[in-house]
């Protein structure tokens, strides 16, 4: 038994912490805390969020696991199976994230409390909704006082959402690169002639600046505030983050299904080879590299398996989120994320938010032509893709496509063919490095084989 | 020299002054807002928490 582990993300809030022991996930409550807590619970917030599926359930322990003499108590969340950040969520997820932070900030002042933290970390994606994660984010209500966590709630939310919509979403991984919010006078400059017509643009985002600028006098008076103006503030966040949607776009994706001759017979004679291969017992976890319409995923999580969905295409995230948001489906987590260029770890030492790659641990990944994509387009070797393969998962599930494939030959026809190396001979050798060839099942009226591959030797 | 100031005032008390300009711009639309439902309702004869699909005097 190791001893108890502080997660590296988890340092800012006197009031607790996380740490990791025997594989669990526990929260610290720090004494420093023990009046909200208590007032969290006999407010009856907590029953009302666990109620409304708004926050991730906890059992309290009675037990310092830490030996610490700020120790108040212990809670056991609930426990997650991946953790996805803000940076590979597709529009609509921070849309939900933020609407669900707005809800309990709401919900919060009905109860006496007031959410001190926004922050779209707190924030993880259950079974295709929102919910926070730190319950140590509501303190005592002062109706005196403004909403603290307003400024982060705008640097956070309201600025990547807004460059989204008005520039491109593909800017939402600018939050990576500003994970505490991302400074307001570069967003206003980022804004089109169009924004300045929209009145929560000018009061949300340009007023602060036009009120920065103007010299600060160091004893300033701390105005009150008011309930009445506080639901004001916070219905009025509510509508203009409502209000906020994408103009309708084709991505290179998102009718890849629908438009293709490939289309509906192909995915359906693939699904055939790959659906019993889903149905192993020593998988629980899969991921889908190319997630597109998340039909493979979706069949993988209605195994019971618990699913990664990933692709580098936001739009066609975004629609398969909705999808899973509108029906419910639990165990899927969607991932913008590009194989070639993934999320890094970040933050201090650069250990607060690990890189995808080093969360990206399954015991199935479904890499369903994707390959020439990655080979003959990114130039990434076959020896490259098998190693970062071996490190993910135990069993792959892999399509070859050939370069007679048309959609090979449509990559090719615009460059020079520099890959010799690109053929089933090698590929099968590069792949055997690390895994054995279990199973091979070419697809039906195409050149396109499909892999079932076991991870060999040692981790 | 706009950040500078910002990086000075501590996250929670630099936002005070945007909240109450912001709250008190929302109160006066808000207060608006009441009116001309009032005067609304007064011409179509509906009153409030009525669904909208109800035949108007007109």
């Amino acid at each position: 038994m190791s001893d108890p582990q502080q997660h590296p993300a988890s340092f800012r809030d006197p009031a607790g912490f996380i740490f990791q022991y025997n594989g669990h996930y526990y929260r610290q409550v720090n004494q420093s805390y023990e009046k909200d807590f208590k007032l969290f619970h006999s407010s009856g917030l907590y029953q009302h969020l666990i109620t409304a599926r708004q926050l991730l359930p906890y059992v309290i322990l009675k037990k310092n696991m830490t030996g610490s003499q700020h120790w108040y108590t212990t809670l056991l969340p609930q426990q997650l199976r991946f953790i996805t950040y803000p940076y590979e969520w597709c529009f609509s997820q921070w849309k939900d994230a933020a609407l669900l932070t707005l809800d309990l900030a709401a919900e919060g002042i009905k109860y006496g409390m007031v959410l001190k933290d926004a922050t779209p970390f707190n924030v993880q994606f259950v079974d295709g909704r929102p919910m926070l994660i730190d319950s140590l984010s509501f303190e005592a209500y002062d109706e005196t006082r403004p909403w603290k966590a307003y400024r982060q709630f705008v640097e956070c939310f309201i600025a990547p959402i807004l460059l989204a919509k008005y520039q491109s979403p593909a800017l939402l991984k600018l939050f990576q690169l500003y994970p505490d919010g991302l400074p307001l006078p570069m967003v206003a400059g980022m804004l089109p002639m169009r924004s300045w017509f929209s009145m929560n643009v000018l009061l949300h985002v340009r007023l602060p600046l036009w009120l920065s600028s103007s010299k600060p006098s160091a004893q300033q008076s701390k105005p009150t505030f008011s309930r009445q103006k506080m639901t004001h503030l916070i219905g009025n966040l509510r509508s203009f983050v409502n209000a906020l949607a994408l103009p309708a776009v084709t991505s290179t994706w998102n009718n890849y299904y629908e438009e293709t001759i490939l289309s509906d017979e192909y995915a359906r004679d693939r699904m055939e080879v790959v659906q019993p291969w889903l149905k192993k017992t020593d998988v629980q976890t899969v991921a889908d590299i190319g997630a597109n319409t998340g039909y493979y995923a979706l069949a993988a999580a209605a195994e019971g398996k618990f699913t990664l969905a990933v692709d580098a295409d936001i739009a066609c995230l975004d629609n398969l989120y909705k999808e899973i948001r509108r029906n419910k489906v639990a165990n899927v987590v969607t991932i913008w994320a590009d194989l070639t260029q993934s999320s890094p770890a970040i933050g201090w030492a650069n250990e607060e938010r690990a890189s995808f790659t080093s969360r990206l641990k399954v015991d199935m990944i479904l890499a369903l032509a994707v390959i020439h994509h990655l080979c003959i387009s990114k130039n990434i070797s076959f020896a490259q893709l098998a190693l970062l393969f071996s490190k993910a998962c135990s069993w792959l599930v892999i399509e070859f496509v050939p370069k007679t494939d048309p959609k090979v030959q449509l990559l090719l026809s615009s460059r020079e063919d520099i890959f010799s190396f690109y053929s089933e001979q090698y590929f099968i050798e590069a792949f055997a490095a690390f895994f054995s060839i279990e199973e091979k099942v070419k697809v039906k009226d195409t050149e396109r084989i499909i892999f079932l591959m076991k991870k060999v030797g040692r981790d | 020299m706009m950040q500078f100031h910002l990086m000075y005032i501590d996250p929670g008390s630099g936002s005070y002054l945007v909240q109450v300009i912001i709250a008190a711009v929302l109160g006066v639309a808000f207060y608006f807002k009441t009116i001309w439902l009032r005067i609304k309702m007064f011409f179509t004869g509906r009153k409030k928490g009525q669904p909208g699909n109800q035949e108007t005097n007109e």
